[in-house]
């Protein structure tokens, strides 16, 4: 019951939340190369995160694996 | 209260006073980052809002901290976490998805079940006072989440998630824990025993983020499978796993 609730607040809310600021810019043409429908990987880590990659990437980012955020 | 769960307490306290920091000076810089690709997006206004939330809510754990004998330095820092194999953009929803979509989100969920508990008076106002942001900051990664599956596929995170819940699971979350650390006194003072922290983070997995994840397109497939590789199995892992 406690999860079924957060999911509407939560996920639910914050959707139409996100859905009420107008529409999204879309991406750079080095990124939208490989948007939606037009390819994508072979479900490895790897490949998949080329989906979004920008060779003009400049830092802002670590340089392993990814990670994740502490919390409560 | 014993003396070892008044120290409990008081690591507690001290770790969230740091995570509320590392989480202000995360959302200032994801505000700044989503506006420079996203000038309509409400994200970003709500992030720097975020921001000032968490340094008040760094100023109440801190205080929480020092009552239970536990001062914490000021100090806080902000890593960034994404992949260095991502592009800028897509490294923004990287770390939104894993600092509100899953950080907020359990966090939610371990302020509404510490809340249902008998808790101390002066723990149940902070505990209160967060709540009602914390509902906000999850609800930012969603919506940002779901601005960006709306012009692309955003799929390419699925096997991204693993790291995320790893990073946020930390170390000891699928371990046993010492005996002090399962003491159902910790609940008033704004602790969960560990396995009810385990059951509750897994829980919240299943029932909200999975799912949220699945909506957008983001298979929660690699998640599942490395929850399978955490050991020692435990009950709640289990039932994780079996969904597939």
């Amino acid at each position: 019951m406690l999860f079924r609730k957060l999911f509407q607040v939560l996920v639910v809310g914050g959707a139409v939340l996100g859905a009420t600021s107008g529409c999204s810019t879309p991406a750079g043409s080095r990124q939208t190369a490989r948007a939606k429908g037009e390819g994508g990987g072979d479900g490895t880590a790897s490949d998949a995160g080329l989906a979004w990659t920008g060779q003009d990437s400049d830092g802002g980012v670590a340089p392993d694996a990814g990670g994740g955020v502490l919390g409560w | 209260m014993s003396e070892e769960s008044r120290r409990r307490a008081g690591e507690a306290w001290a770790f969230r006073t740091r995570v509320e920091r590392e989480a202000a000076r995360r959302f200032a810089r994801l505000a700044v980052a989503i506006e420079e690709f996203d000038a309509d997006s409400s994200v970003p206004a709500l992030l720097r809002r975020a921001a000032e939330d968490e340094r008040r809510h760094a100023a109440l754990c801190a205080d929480l901290s020092a009552v239970y004998g536990h001062p914490v330095a000021a100090s806080a820092e902000d890593a960034a976490i994404a992949p260095g194999s991502l592009g800028p953009r897509a490294a923004v929803l990287y770390e939104v998805v894993a600092s509100c979509c899953i950080t907020e989100t359990e966090s939610v969920a371990t302020l509404t079940t510490l809340l249902a508990e008998q808790v101390e008076p002066r723990v149940e106002r902070v505990l209160r006072e967060i709540a009602k942001d914390e509902v906000l900051h999850g609800r930012i990664g969603w919506a940002h989440l779901a601005r960006e599956a709306s012009i692309s596929d955003v799929s390419f995170l699925s096997p991204w998630i693993p790291a995320m819940l790893a990073g946020t699971a930390g170390e000891g979350l699928f371990t046993a824990a010492d005996a002090d650390l399962e003491s159902r006194e910790l609940l008033r003072h704004g602790v969960l025993p560990h396995s009810l922290k385990r059951s509750i983070f897994v829980g919240t997995l299943e029932g909200v983020v999975f799912p949220g994840l699945e909506k957008f397109g983001i298979s929660p497939r690699p998640a599942r499978q490395w929850a399978r590789g955490a050991r020692p199995r435990s009950p709640d892992l289990a039932r994780l796993t079996s969904e597939e």
